[in-house]
This record gives structure tokens, sequence and C-alpha cells, in this order.
């Protein structure tokens, strides 16, 4: 039933309520916001909750880089591109096909309800039930995630460094200027 | 494969889609030679066949070639087969000679012509095509020379297509002769459809051993009678007899060559031969034959009838034809066959050689055919006169020339006949004085013709009259052949009576010759032929005297007075009796209004408005729904993305359906769900037997019986249940306890 | 504690994540809103590693983590550049994709 062998500490069920609820509340908040900076200041609180659930589950690379890239280049990036268009939102939901969008929304939700039935029921199965000794000692470090990466996953991380060139190729040129009689752009 | 009797009507149409495709690249000469050479080609070898080949075949049979294995459909098998036996290569021999003749010909009077390679080309493909009807062993076969002559004939009568009145006689000829062809058509279902084949020599075998075919169709007559009749109808419309003449006087706006090769030697002798041809079917309905040779002989005097006040050259020539060609008819009619073909065959020649010299005469005369305008040309065309002279004689039955003969072959047939049963048997001496009436009338015309051209004073205008002048030797020397063959031809058919003065017994040449193929010749007594043959020379000579009196040297006192007289009744004739005029009141105008109609109607209406606008409207609604769905809004997208998911989940998270096996045996139910994917003790079943809501029988397994309590139709509901996924599938069924 | 909650917080923060890529107007809500939802992917990632102690499901998280930051980069230079030439970014005025 648990990822535990004994029964999750106090401590630990505390912090996994208040990380849970950190991450739901600012996600709602962002998601419903009219002033997209402060949707952008949700946005962050939920990406560092979000951190703090991954160190939770021992994967302290992540929840590290989670705090690096994410609420910090990701949002810096965001704000730069508020910071540009800073207009308020008079009525922040969109017109155009509501009722099929809606719909969409109540799909997904059926979809959830779908999978979370599922998972409920099957909570006592292996994969969300397993011992909570960490299988290796430095499970989810930097050391221990960096081995794989350099080994098994060297081709996809070499890789990735292709895409992010061809990601900051993309993002200078889409952001030039398109007429040099525009006087340098907006920026 | 390149056998000898493929090579008859191939060579010809070959030439004709040479001359087609490549023509222009030629000179005149070259391409004259080149048709002349392909028909000629085509005489040599059906000569070669004729003589040699049927020699040396099976008594009776023919030489018959399998050119290639068409179609079989069910148990229907047709095959492009060939058959040469005496009829058909007698034919032959007509159509390629005389073609070979109007070649040389229409070197000479078509060479101002600037459509040269298409005139021959067209009058290849007709020779083409004639050879293939004549040759051909299945009646499809026969269909496609016939179709195919029928088209030869549309494109030369519309040769000149530029003036409309030609047009329009082809288009004239070509649907007459379309109605023609419904009836043939009809005539070969019948024929098949009673025989179950459509070769024409397991027809005829069929029909002399009686049987299928004399067996009763409709109003009491055989299938032979009806088959008969409606394969005369196509005759009628090919060989222009009552009521589908009239588009042969019409197709002599047509270049003259082709007027004598195709409307007096060969295409309109094609319903002729195919008359003959089924003779063994026609024995057995001598009422058909009766028909037959009815509106043969009424045809041959009403045509006669009408050329006494033709005023045109060769319209004259064309009512001739018409009348002739009912000679021919009575003579089928009266089962005389080899008489009938006799007649064809010296037809041939002296109606070839007079259409040729109306050209030379028209040459001369500048283009003209108006007899009232001509007069005296004997001086002016010597070797024309001549030719013209002898074929005259021959067509009026002047004793020793060809016509003679061939005209009593006929007039024999129709006195002496006895295939006539009960009730009938006055249709032979009916026909038989109509037919001498005709040859009268027919005596009367043709000599008003030759004396109102030939004697007398010109009667032309000054300057037409300055250009008379003699043809060219290439077209002279067809027509004296054709002089020789007129008188010649004759004796190919020389009576018993006659033939007995000269040691020979027994049948005319012409008669043995055919006898494989038609039959044995009727017996004529020799009394009735001396006595025939004596009716007619007087026939003969009195209508060459009657139109002497009237027209020796132009007009003269009788023939003005006759005219003021009775203008009427000269108007009648000259009007060909209006006979177009009442088609065109009683079917053609009633027609074009229907037509108006459908186009208005259904054209306008129905298809443009209804059918077509109807579709685009409906095209244009469909596009404009879809176009909803092209927003180009990404976040609509994404919804429907959302929603076809979600459809997909529900899809696949309920409980498959099962098989559904339900066992009644009294009030005893067992339902059994077999599964294929049974999910392995996650399902519950629940079965609701009595309508109430609630299930009755609940459980893991898929299994459940119950009784019921009496007769009824009762529903029975099943409910699977998935509990992990938490989905439910519903299935009802209906079952009757007895 | 329990795997299963932390799915079940994985599913919730994707469903408002969807919500707000499918009912907001601006189109820098829709951005934001997409990070939401990555975010949930890297977290059912992360808890199916920890319960399988397999930490492929880290690389893999790393991976979709790097991918989601050129996506946001690429996604708002368009986003910018969209708006230089409609001088808005109210998704209900942009819709160049249908013509």
């Amino acid at each position: 039933m648990n990822l535990m062998l004994h029964a999750p500490s106090q401590l630990e069920k505390v912090a996994f309520m208040a990380l849970a609820a950190g991450v739901l509340g600012f996600a709602l908040v962002t998601v419903t916001r009219k002033s997209a900076v402060g949707a952008l200041m949700a946005l962050v609180g939920a990406f560092c909750a979000l951190a703090g659930l991954y160190a939770t589950l021992s994967a302290h690379f992540l929840a590290v880089l989670q705090i690096l890239v994410y609420a910090g280049a990701i949002m810096v990036l965001f704000i730069f591109a508020v910071m540009i268009m800073n207009r308020d939102e008079d009525n922040p939901i969109a017109l155009r096909g509501l009722f099929l969008r809606a719909t969409g929304v109540i799909a997904t939700g059926y979809v959830f309800y779908r999978a979370a039935w599922i998972v409920v029921r099957e909570r006592q199965t292996d994969v969300l039930s397993t011992a909570s000794t960490l299988p290796i000692p430095d499970y989810g470090t930097v050391a221990s995630v960096g081995r794989i990466l350099f080994t098994d996953f060297l081709f996809p991380f070499e890789a990735i460094s292709l895409l992010l060139l061809a990601a900051v190729v993309g993002g200078v040129l889409l952001s030039r200027p398109s007429r040099p009689s525009d006087g340098g752009g907006a920026i | 494969m390149f056998s000898r009797l493929l090579m008859i009507p191939l060579v010809p149409l070959l030439g004709a889609a040479y001359l087609i495709l490549f023509g222009r690249r030629h000179s005149r000469a070259a391409v004259q030679t080149i048709a002349t050479l392909a028909v000629f080609a085509s005489c040599v070898i059906s000569t070669d066949a004729f003589f040699f080949g049927l020699r040396d075949s099976a008594h009776g049979g023919g030489i018959s070639e399998l050119v290639y294995s068409w179609f079989s459909a069910g148990n229907v098998v047709v095959d492009l087969s060939l058959r040469m036996d005496a009829l058909s290569g007698l034919l032959c021999l007509v159509v390629t000679f005389i073609g070979t003749l109007i070649h040389v010909y229409s070197a000479g009077y078509m060479a101002h012509e600037e459509d040269y390679p298409r005139f021959f080309a067209y009058l290849n493909l007709f020779c083409g095509a004639m050879l293939i009807l004549v040759l051909g062993d299945s009646l499809p076969v026969v269909f496609i020379g016939w179709e195919g002559v029928g088209l030869a004939s549309y494109l030369l009568i519309g040769f000149w297509y530029k003036e409309h009145a030609n047009a329009s006689a082809g288009k004239k000829a070509f649907i007459t002769n379309r109605i023609g062809d419904f009836g043939f058509l009809i005539g070969m279902f019948l024929l098949f459809r009673a025989t179950g084949t459509l070769d024409i020599p397991a027809i005829l075998d069929s029909a002399k051993s009686g049987g299928v075919l004399a067996a009763p169709l409709w109003l009491g007559q055989p299938v032979a009678f009806w088959a008969g009749v409606f394969l005369f109808l196509g005759a009628a419309g090919k060989s222009a007899q009552i009521p589908l003449y009239v588009w042969l006087p019409d197709a002599m706006a047509g270049p003259t060559p082709v007027s004598a090769l195709i409307h007096a030697a060969t295409m309109v002798t094609a319903g002729v031969y195919l008359v003959a041809r089924m003779s063994a079917v026609y024995m057995l309905a001598p009422a058909a034959l009766a028909i037959v040779a009815i509106v043969g002989a009424l045809t041959a005097l009403f045509a006669a009838i009408i050329g006494f006040a033709q005023n045109d050259f060769k319209k004259v020539l064309a009512y001739s034809t018409v009348s002739q060609l009912g000679f021919m008819f009575v003579g089928v009619g009266t089962g005389n066959f080899a008489g009938c073909i006799f007649h064809l065959f010296t037809h041939a020649f002296f109606k070839a050689g007079l259409f040729l010299c109306a050209g030379s005469v028209m040459h001369a005369m500048s283009g003209s055919g108006d007899i009232t305008k001509m007069g005296g040309l004997a001086a002016r065309l010597p070797w024309t006169t001549r030719v013209f002279q002898i074929c005259w004689l021959a067509i009026c039955g002047v004793p020793i020339f060809s016509g003679f003969f061939s005209k009593d072959a006929i007039l024999d047939g129709a006195f002496a006949t006895e295939i006539y049963g009960h009730g009938l048997t006055w249709v032979g001496p009916l026909v038989g004085g109509l037919l001498l009436l005709a040859a009268f009338g027919t005596a009367f015309y043709m000599s008003r013709l030759y004396f109102l051209v030939f004697s007398g004073p010109c009667r032309a205008d000054e300057h037409v009259e300055h250009h008379i002048h003699e043809s060219p030797a290439s077209m002279v020397f067809p027509l004296v052949v054709l002089a020789a063959g007129a008188v010649l031809a004759g004796f190919a058919g020389i009576p018993p009576a006659i033939r007995e003065l000269f040691g020979k017994y027994g049948e005319s040449t012409m008669a043995v010759w055919l006898e494989p193929a038609v039959g044995a010749p009727l017996e004529v007594s020799h009394r009735t032929e001396w006595l025939v043959m004596g009716f007619a020379t007087v026939v003969a000579l009195g209508g060459i005297g009657l139109a002497y009196v009237f027209f020796g040297g132009g007009y003269r006192a009788p023939a003005r007075a006759f005219a003021k007289k009775m203008p009427g009744l000269v108007a009648l004739a000259r009007d060909k009796f209006r006979v177009d005029e009442l088609y065109a009141a009683i079917i053609i105008r009633p027609l074009q209004a229907l037509c108006r109609i459908v186009f208005l109607v259904i054209d306008r209406i129905v298809i443009d408005k209804i059918l077509i606008g109807g579709w685009a409207f409906l095209a244009d609604l469909g596009g404009r729904i879809c176009r909803f769905v092209q927003v180009g809004d990404v976040q609509r997208y994404l919804a429907v993305f959302a929603i076809g998911f979600a459809v997909l989940v529900w899809v696949a998270a309920r409980p498959a359906a099962p098989d559904v096996q339900i066992v009644i045996e009294g009030n005893n139910v067992a339902v059994q769900l077999v599964d294929a994917e049974a999910d392995g003790g996650n399902l519950t079943y629940g079965f609701d037997f009595d309508g109430d809501g609630t299930p009755d029988r609940m459980g893991p397994t898929p299994l459940a019986r119950w009784i019921y309590g009496g007769p009824d139709r009762y529903t029975i509901t099943i409910t699977i249940r998935d509990e992990r996924w938490h989905t439910q599938r519903t299935i009802k069924r209906d079952i009757e306890i007895r | 504690m329990p795997g299963y909650l932390y799915i079940l917080v994985s599913l919730a923060l994707f469903f408002i994540g969807t919500t707000g890529v499918l009912l907001r107007r601006n189109a820098l809500f829709v951005l934001m809103s997409l990070e939401l939802q990555l975010g949930a992917g890297s977290l059912a990632l992360l808890t199916f590693a920890r319960g399988l102690g397999d930490q492929k499901g880290h690389v893999v998280a790393f991976f979709l983590m790097a991918l989601a930051a050129a996506e946001a980069a690429v996604g708002l230079a368009v986003v910018v550049s969209v708006y230089r030439t409609n001088k808005t970014i109210d998704l209900d005025g942009v819709n160049e994709l249908r013509n």
C-alpha cells in the first residue's frame, strides 16, 4: 500500500500534504488570474512546490534542476515576454467556440476520472507500493543520474544539445525585426 | 491467320484506313491507284476463291473460315467467321468487280475534287463493309457489315457536307436505315430465342428440319414468320422498299459514282441478300413471303409511277432502282431465290452503267441533271449514248439483253410459284400482274428519259451547250465494260425453255450455281415460260412505243396535252405522292415537338436545376459545414482531440461484447455468455429476467438460468460490470416462450 | 507516502493545465498552462521511477525539462513576433491558420 515498509511519519505526511496543496493551489491561481504577472508568480510558486514533491520522491537531482531551469530560466523568459506585452485581460476566457472547448475540458475531466478510479483501485499493486528503502544508496543523486546519462543515454544527451542549439537559433530568428525600416523592433 | 477469305474484306478496309491517315501526303494518282488496287485485289481473291475454292469444298457447304473467336456469354458463342458459298461468292464478285470499275471511273469524275483521298477512303470503306456483310457467317457479323455500309453510305451521301442539303440527305438515309435496323435486330433476337444460336448455317439447318422455328409464336404464326417479317423490315430499310424508301431519292445528292456503286448495285441489294440468305427460314412461313412479295410488287409499281414525272436525271434512276428492287423482292417473295439473285446480278450491271452515264451526261452539262434542259446529246456524246442505249434496252426487258432474261425469271416465278398454301394462292398471279404493269412503267419512264436526253434538238442554254463534250477515257472505259456486262450477264440465266432449243437440258447456269445455297429453283412449265416471255416483250415494246409517242425527240404534243388535261396527276407523280410531306407531318413533327418538350422540361428543369444545381447546392452545403472545423484555432483542435481521446477511453474501458446464447426448453431459459476475452475475474454479470429493473441473478459467472411462469414475450437484460474500470455494458434480448 | 496519491496529484495538475490551455484567451497563459502539463507528466514519471527503483525515469524527466525549455523559448519568440505584426496576442483575433 505504501512506498514505505513502515507507516509514513507525521513529518512526511504533512510535507506531502502541504506540497501537494501548494502545487495544485498555485496551479489553479495561475490558470485563473487576470493579470499576467500575478499568474507568473503563482507559476513560480507551483514549480517550487513541485520541486519539493520531487524531493520527497528522492529525485534530488531533478528537484534542483526544476528550480534552476523552470523556476529560474524559463520563468525569466516568461517575465521578459510579459513585460514586453503587458496587457491585463478584461475577460480571460476566450469566447469563440467556447462550447466546443468546454466540452473538451469535460472530456478531459472524464479521462481524469477514469484514470483516477483505476489508480485508486489498483493502489495495492507493486508499482505503486514498493519498499521505501532506496534501491541504491545514491538513488536520484547527481552522480547516480549523471552516470546513467553519460553511459546509457549518452547519445540523447548530446542530441539534446543540438535541440537546444536549434531552439536558440529559432528564437533569435523569430524575434528579429522583420523589416529593416522598423527601427529595431519593440525591444 | 491471314486466310484467304479474310483478305477479301480486309484489303479494302486497310486501304481505307491508310488513305484516311496518310492520303493527303500522296498525289492524286497514287491515291487512286492505292484504292483501286485494293478493291481489285479483293476482286482477284474473290474470283479465285469462287471458282477454285468452291469447287474443292464440300458440296454445298462452301468455304468457311473462323477468323477470330469474338465473345461468348453464357450459352452464346459468337465468332467472327466468314463463309463463301455460291450466294455470297457471287455477290462478292459483283461487289468487287463493279467496285473496281467505279474506282476507275471516279478517278476521272472526281478529278477536280479537293478532298480526293477522303472520297477514295470512304469508297474502300464501303467495299470492305459490304464484303463483311456478304461473307458473314453469323448474324452479328452480317450486322457489322450492315451497319458499316450504312455508315459508309452516310459519309458518302454527305460527302460535300458543306452544302446543308447534302448533309441532310445523309442524315435521312442513316435514320431511315436505323429504323430498318431495329427490325433486323428484332428478327435476330427472335431467331436466337428459338434456336439458341446466331450462326447462319446452324439456323438454316434448324429451319430445314422444321421444329423450333415452326413453332407458333404469336397470332398463330410461327417464329419463322415473325422473324422473317422483322428481318424484312430491316431489308426494306436497306433496300428502299415501302415504307422506308424515302432516303434513296435524296441520296442522289452524293457524287454520282457513289450513287452508281452503293445505291444501284450493292448496298441496296443487301436487303435482298439477307432475305435470300435466310431462305430456309422464310420457306417455313409462306405468309411472310407473301408479305414480302406484295410489298415488293407495290413498291415496284409505285416507284415506277413516280418515275414518270421526275425531271432530274438521277432521280429517275433512283426511283428506277427502288422499282427494280421491288422486282427482286417479288422474286424472293415467291420463293424464286435463284431468279431474284439473277436479277440482282444483271441489274448491277445495267443500273451501274446507267448511273455512270448519268455522271457522264452531267459532267458534259456542267453539273446539271435537269432533263428538261437536255436533248440531242446523242451526237455530242457518242460513247455515252451507246452505253446508255444498251443499258436502257436491258432495263426495259428487250429480248437478248440481260434484263429480259432476269425479269422473265422473276415473272416466271411469280406466276408459277406453288409455295403459298391455303388461302394465299392468289398472291402469285397478283404480284405477277402488278409486275407486268411495273415493267410497262419501267419501259415507259426509261424511254422517256432516253428520248428527252439524247434525242431531238438540244434545249440547253447557250453557254452550257457550248461545253458539251464526251468524257475522258477513264470514265468511258468502265462504261463500256458495264455495257458489255449488261449484254452478256443475261446469258448466265437463260431459262430452260430456250436452253432446250439449243439442245441443253436442265436449269439455267445461274440456278445451278446457286442451288447449293438457296435451294432448288422453281419448276416452271415451258408453257408458262413462253407466255411470260411473250407478255414481257409486248409490255416492253409497248412502253417504249408509248414513250416515243409522248417524248420522241423532245416534248411532243401528246405529252403537253396530257399535262394540260391532268395537271393534278402529273404534279402528284412529280411530287412523289407527297410521301415525304406525309412522313414529316405524322412522324417527324410530332417527334420534334416531343423532343422540344423533353428538352425544356427534362433538360432545363430536371437536369440543370434539380440534378446539377441540387448536387452543387449539396456540395456547397457540405463544404460550409465542414468549414466549421477548419478554423485555424488550435484550442478548438485540441478540444476535439481531447473529446476524441475521451471517446476512445470510453470505448476501451467497456467490457467486451460477448456472444449471447439463449437456450429455451419449455419454460426454462438458460443464458450463456461466451466472451472471447474473459477479463480474469473482474467482471460481474447481472441478469434481469422479469423486467423489473433489478437483477435476479448476479455473480461472476456468465451463466444464468430462470424459469418463467407462462408463455409470453419477455425481455432479458444483461449487465456486465467491470469493477476495475468502473464501467458497464447493457445488453437486451427479446425472447418468446410458447 | 503512498504512490497513488502522487499519481492523483499528477492527474489533477494535468487537468488544471488542460483547462488553462483550452480556455484561456491570452497566448501567454496558454503557454504557461502548457508548462504545468509538462510538470504533471514529469511528476508521474518520477513516481513510477521511484516505485520501480529505476532511474531511467529521472533521465527522461531530465530530457523533458530540456525540451520544455527549448519549447518555451521558441514559443515565446513566436508570440512576440505575432504581437509585433498584430499588436495583439488575443487568440480570439489571431487565427491566421485559417487562411
